[in-house]
């Protein structure tokens, strides 16, 4: 186990540039999500970690050794592919044994460690079976195995759940957090899935257009988003955002551009008439009959809670509340925010602005 | 009648339909086969009969025998066999790792040198090679022929091997680096072996022009170099035109080839690389 440290790390392809500037301190025994859209650069950032893309600039250090130009195989790592990669001519087992075999570790050894893998996977009944003989769930655990068996410094993994079920995939999601607690290991781990990163990650990477937009721990991003662009990404429904601005008199007002007045706790002076976003989670804004007329648009039960989508003034708001409700569409009712959860964000920038 | 009679009649009757597009498919070639096993079963009177007898009241199996008692025919078997046989060993072994490099370099412009090295008709280079073979006093010996052969052996097993290596996952091939494979060993541990039905494929596609050509073995072939194609031709050449003979000849000739095919077509597994990679 080790920790690995990518400090300033840059890729580009000729003139384009992927990755800008990229630093991120991952601790012994950690286990990270980079998370971002497709093409954010997340799983390009994974693959110069693995020695499959060479570093354009920057280093990439596992322990104390810079691994920047030592091939894959020297890096002491392991990769679990989003496609599973299954030698598809070998066995289970045969799949397993590859890696150890190559580096000529001795036959009581390989058996030992196959077995141990198999064992902690549940995969004991089928190390005769070919990849193509096995289901979905069953060639990712395999995947999973092989790169258990070589006991590798740090685990790599490439969106491995993304061609699951959902149903497997939320198996498959406590079962890979399980396992890095079993194992201890230190796993970079890449997916494009919010849920998967807020479920099993200590820490939350989170990027945009090769940049890194906060890193942290997953509640502390849901908390306390640093931009707009993580405001919208991590949460699901995604964060209401209103534009507007606040109220130039110093009063704790926000005047959204459709002319709601919404009350915050504080407003710093120097803020006073500044153009702003604010934002607030769905579920911070609760029922309440002294506040904002909203009428319903859409009803979503999903039995645990009720998604409503209200429209207030010309802004749609999605709500998430838990009581069982019943509104018809064109109901109206009232609305209150919860004002401890309002982020305001800079209407340019979208960085955060504190309240 | 009830639904499950008319549904099995349904299904009876579009399997006959299939079968009967089918059959008027393939019979142009069909046709001709089944004639040239008429022709080779009957007595030259009944060959050049009008109307046509197409099934012969008396078999001439004499056909038969006289091919194999005749022109030395098993010399020019064994000659077919190591002309093709070796030039097919060669090309699959410069043409295996030749489509691999040029798939993953992406090294498209030498494939298509390759494919106008096998757009050239054979007699353009074929008198200028017959006087190096000459010179080089090779010409008693099949060597000129295994080598001219190549020209046709090996665009054919590049070209299928590069579509093959193509479809084949670059993500195994990373998985095998990772596990600390080098260079040399992704290839012969793991991409060679998920290659085979493309290699098995190139193979009976190389025997079969290799096997079949003509034209080179007629100028560069002597009298004791022949290659069966050949002898064939010379058994029309010298006697009248009889058909019976030819027939049988020409069928013998066919007879390794369509062997191989049909041995070979169980190795090539549709779907072996199935399981490697989803939807792969």
């Amino acid at each position: 186990m080790a920790a690995v440290t990518l400090s300033h790390v840059g890729k580009s392809y000729g003139a384009v540039g992927v990755l800008h500037g990229v630093s991120v301190d991952i601790a012994d025994g950690e286990f990270v999500i980079l998370v971002g859209q497709s093409g954010c650069g997340k799983s390009t950032l994974l693959r110069m970690i693995a020695g499959l893309e060479s570093v354009t600039s920057g280093d990439i250090s596992i322990g104390d050794r810079v691994i920047n130009d030592l091939p894959p195989k020297d890096r002491d790592i392991a990769m679990v592919f989003q496609n599973y990669a299954l030698y598809p001519h070998m066995t289970v087992r045969k799949n397993m044994e590859f890696g150890l075999k190559l580096r000529g570790t001795p036959r009581a050894e390989i058996n030992e460690k196959v077995a141990h893998a198999s064992a902690i996977l549940g995969l004991e009944s089928l190390m005769e079976r070919l990849p193509r003989e096995l289901s979905g769930g069953q060639r990712q655990r395999v995947a999973m195995g092989r790169a258990i068996v070589r006991d590798p410094q740090v685990f790599l993994f490439d969106e491995p759940l993304s061609n699951l079920d959902a149903k497997l995939r939320v198996h498959m999601r406590t079962e890979i957090k399980a396992l890095h607690q079993r194992l201890g290991a230190t796993v970079i781990y890449v997916t494009h899935d919010q849920i998967e990163a807020m479920t099993m990650a200590d820490k939350i990477v989170v990027m945009h257009d090769g940049r890194i937009a906060q890193q942290g721990a997953p509640l502390d991003i849901y908390d306390r988003p640093a931009n707009l662009f993580v405001a919208q990404f991590i949460g699901s429904p995604s964060m209401n955002i209103l534009d507007g601005q606040f109220a130039g008199d110093g009063s704790a007002v926000f005047i959204t551009d459709k002319g709601v007045h919404i009350l915050l706790a504080n407003v710093p002076a120097e803020n006073a008439g500044r153009p702003a976003k604010i934002g607030i989670r769905p579920e911070h804004i609760m029922l309440n009959d002294s506040g904002i007329a909203a009428r319903v648009i859409v009803t979503e039960p999903t039995g645990s809670e009720t998604q409503l989508t209200l429209d207030v003034d010309g802004h749609e708001l999605v709500v998430l509340i838990r009581d069982r409700v019943d509104y018809k569409p064109n109901d109206v009712l009232k609305i209150g925010l919860a004002q401890n959860h309002i982020h305001a964000f800079d209407a340019d920038s979208g960085s955060r602005l504190t309240l | 009648m009830s639904a499950a009679t008319r549904r099995r009649m349904m299904r009876f009757a579009s399997q006959l339909g299939t079968l009967f597009c089918a059959a008027l498919l393939v019979s142009p070639a069909l046709f001709f086969f089944l004639w040239m096993i008429s022709l080779s079963l009957k007595l030259e009177i009944d060959n050049g009969a009008y109307p046509p007898i197409f099934i012969p009241t008396h078999i001439a199996w004499k056909n038969y025998s006289g091919v194999f008692a005749s022109n030395n025919f098993f010399l020019y078997f064994w000659n077919s066999i190591v002309v093709t046989g070796t030039a097919t060993l060669l090309a699959l072994i410069v043409g295996v790792p030749a489509g691999y490099g040029i798939a993953r370099m992406k090294a498209s412009k030498s494939a298509i040198v390759i494919m106008i090295a096998r757009m050239t008709p054979g007699l353009s280079y074929l008198i200028p090679m017959f006087l190096i073979f000459q010179w080089l006093g090779l010409l008693g010996t099949l060597a000129p022929q295994i080598i001219i052969h190549l020209v046709v052996t090996v665009p054919i097993v590049i070209w299928v091997m590069i579509g093959y290596f193509e479809t084949t996952p670059l993500e195994l091939e990373e998985a095998a680096m990772i596990d600390g494979a080098n260079r040399w060993q992704i290839f012969s541990q793991v991409t060679l072996p998920i290659a085979r039905p493309g290699i098995v494929v190139s193979l009976i596609l190389s025997v079969i022009f290799s096997w079949n050509n003509f034209i080179f073995g007629v100028v560069l072939a002597g009298r004791d170099t022949r290659t069966l194609p050949v002898a064939v031709y010379n058994m029309l050449s010298f006697e009248q035109v009889s058909w019976g003979p030819l027939a049988a000849a020409a069928l013998v000739v066919t007879f390794p080839v369509l062997v191989l095919t049909i041995v070979a077509q169980r190795q090539i597994v549709a779907g072996l690389t199935a399981g490697a990679v989803k939807g792969g």
